[in-house]
């Protein structure tokens, strides 16, 4: 059984991780919570499942959809967090928080007028379902690519900001609006660019994690929301490793609480631990202060 | 977001011509007789309130044509939208009292009846469970009715039917924990499975709005039940047989009422193949109308009605019997009519109140096969 519950915590902390690599992206720039972002994870994974429905292949629904995502990413910029940036309302600031709930909300009724309130699950044989095996634990084709994609997407995203002039851009955007300009850095076009890859990243978990459960409805985001949260503030808010890390650590505690202890407190001996954890660390596993370190 | 939807429903076809024409008549005595209808449409049990309106709405139709009879009596029906809410229940019920409802019809979930129904029973104001399955509904107030079978009724005709088939000696149940629809469930297998010479070898939890199962069902695994039995709504029980299927459980399975919807072949597929469910009804059931109420439902809705449907409807046929019977002006009325309304055919078969206004019927014990609902032989 443990090798089954090991591989059970893995990849649920996939699901987990997945999910706050692009919520702990923006935080990390703006020193902002986007609450919109489980909304765009929704969005995007109903985009990707009408493709689907429609005879679109799936990874080629899967790349559209994550452009869509993108896209609703900066149009959410646009339209929630850009005009209180000109009216100098910035980061930790509770005015483009709501801004993001506002935006959420919205984005959640146009999709249940269009899809209606039942989650729809995936066509038969359109999505991956082969089961695998290693030891004793089974796993299935998309559990492991919910696993491989959030590990590919932690290196490439942490590659970008170390190692490329948009990385740059973007940790001295984090850093300093003011002095990134002074230096000639475009600091609306790096925090477009920035809401487009957190959007792309958040589309591309929703669209996953859609496919792994073979249902995609209205509440998703908001169900696994709550979750991020906590992933990104245990790994360290901003902190793209950390996100990844607090991702697997809370798939590992939920699994094992259930595997060894009871299911009727899986979530409170969870989150009890993450508690510990930050009552030692309270800037997180890989935070270096809070916050601010993309 | 409410999606509230008015529906006026006439004279009946041949009793309100002639009152009409005479200018007499119950429809010229007695002004519109407001019920109130509140099921969730939106939201985590937004399948099952969705059925329960359409199926209304055919019914209201129905009446107005007459091929449901009430005695010539307008009524005036509202069909509320409680998404998923016992707070919106509870608002849309009292704004209900306050414009002269005589009936309320739902809500749609036990949870939320055990915290609205109350304030009806204050109100003086009587209400017909069409959904509500957990033990101790009616016995709120002396004028909460419900048409549709308690699990308490169900649940030890399917277990006998999986002793009988299947030789079960063993069971593990999860169910949610945090739902009065999904623990009625745990409660009343729990309670029964050891009745009938089950051992219960595990029980795990959930809650609702959970994606993921596997640990639950590894740990039920190595428990090695002859039967699993679900207590889920229709979004988790698909995962949960989906992901039963992953980690390499493939015996016997019980759904719980939650299983008692289409949406759990539409999400589960196959893996819904093979589970019985203790039914109050299911679409090729040989009862009163049937199959009249499934070919206009189908064609109106393109899609089949399922239980929660076919509850709501032969909740309106009982209702508007009871109107026809005793002539209720008032919510006073009305209840004294629903404890005098006898026997009456409906599509859920004949249907008559026991002394606690629970139903007085038989469930079916049925198994999804081929991705529909037949008859567990």
């Amino acid at each position: 059984m443990f090798d089954q519950q090991l591989a059970n915590g893995i990849f649920l902390g996939a699901v987990y991780a997945l999910f706050a690599v692009g919520y702990t992206l923006i935080f990390g720039v703006l020193d902002i919570l986007n609450l919109a972002h489980s909304a765009i994870f929704m969005a995007s994974s109903f985009v990707a499942l009408a493709l689907v429905r429609h005879g679109v292949p799936f990874w080629a629904a899967f790349l559209a959809a994550t452009m869509f995502g993108g896209a609703l990413s900066v149009v959410l910029d646009r339209v929630a967090f850009a005009p209180l940036r000109a009216r100098g309302v910035g980061g930790g600031a509770l005015g483009p928080l709501i801004s993001s709930i506002a935006f959420g909300i919205i984005v959640v009724s146009v999709m249940r007028g269009i899809f209606g309130p039942d989650e729809i699950g995936y066509p038969s044989g359109s999505v991956p379902t082969a089961n695998l095996h290693l030891g004793h634990a089974s796993f299935t084709a998309m559990d492991l690519s919910v696993l491989l994609v959030s590990l590919v997407m932690m290196i490439l995203l942490s590659l970008l900001l170390k190692a490329t002039p948009l990385g740059r851009a973007i940790r001295a955007v984090a850093e300093n609006t003011k002095a990134a300009s002074l230096l000639g850095i475009n600091v609306e076009h790096t925090i477009g660019l920035t809401f487009l890859i957190a959007g792309a990243l958040g589309a591309a978990a929703g669209i996953l994690i859609g496919a792994q459960f073979n249902a995609v409805g209205i509440l998703m985001g908001q169900r696994i929301e709550l979750k991020g949260l906590a992933v990104i503030i245990l790994g360290g808010m901003g902190s793209i490793p950390g996100a990844v890390l607090g991702g697997f650590l809370l798939g590992l505690l939920e699994v094992f609480s259930v595997a060894y202890l009871s299911s009727s407190y899986r979530d409170a001996i969870a989150f009890a631990v993450m508690f510990l954890i930050l009552i030692v660390r309270p800037s997180g596993l890989l935070g270096k202060r809070a916050g601010r370190t993309a | 977001m409410r999606n509230i939807t008015r529906v006026l429903i006439a004279t009946a076809a041949l009793g309100g011509t002639l009152a009409a024409a005479t200018g007499a008549g119950l429809a010229a005595s007695h002004p519109d007789l407001k019920w109130t209808a509140i099921f969730d449409s939106t939201g985590p049990a937004g399948a099952y309130g969705t059925s329960q309106k359409n199926a209304l709405e055919l019914a209201a139709a129905d009446i107005d044509a007459g091929k449901i009879e009430s005695g010539g009596q307008k009524i005036s029906i509202d069909i509320q939208d409680s998404a998923t809410s016992p707070a919106q229940v509870i608002n849309i019920m009292q704004s209900a009292f306050g414009n002269g409802t005589s009936l309320i019809v739902g809500p749609t979930l036990s949870s939320e009846a055990f915290k609205a129904d109350p304030l009806a029973v204050k109100a003086n104001v009587p209400v017909m469970g069409v959904s509500n399955t957990a033990n101790g509904i009616t016995e709120m107030g002396p004028c909460v009715f419900r048409n549709s079978l308690s699990e308490a009724q169900i649940v030890p005709d399917v277990i006998e039917a999986a002793k009988k088939s299947w030789h079960v000696k063993t069971a593990a149940i999860i169910y949610g924990d945090d739902d009065q629809f999904t623990k009625a469930d745990y409660t009343i297998f729990n309670a029964d499975l050891p009745k009938a010479g089950v051992k219960v070898v595990d029980v795990e939890t959930f809650h609702k709005g959970d994606v993921d199962f596997k640990a639950q069902l590894t740990k039920i695994k190595e428990a090695k039940p002859d039967v699993i039995v679900y207590g889920a709504l229709y979004a988790e029980g698909a995962k949960l047989l989906d992901q039963a299927r992953q980690v390499g459980l493939h015996g016997h399975e019980i759904g719980g009422n939650g299983f008692n919807s289409p949406q759990i072949i539409a999400l589960a597929g196959k893996a819904a193949d093979g589970v019985i469910v203790g039914a109050a009804w299911y679409a090729g059931a040989e009862t009163n109308g049937n199959a009249a109420f499934v070919k206009n439902y189908t064609a109106k809705y393109s899609k089949s009605p399922d239980q929660f449907a076919a509850q709501a409807y032969a909740g309106a046929q009982i209702a508007a019997a009871a109107v026809k019977k005793s002539h209720p002006a008032d919510a006073a009325g009305m209840c004294s009519a629903l404890k005098q309304v006898g026997s009456v055919q409906t599509v859920i078969g004949p249907f008559k109140f026991a002394s606690t206004r629970d139903a007085d019927a038989h469930g079916f014990v049925v198994q999804i096969k081929n991705g529909t609902f037949s008859k567990f032989e």
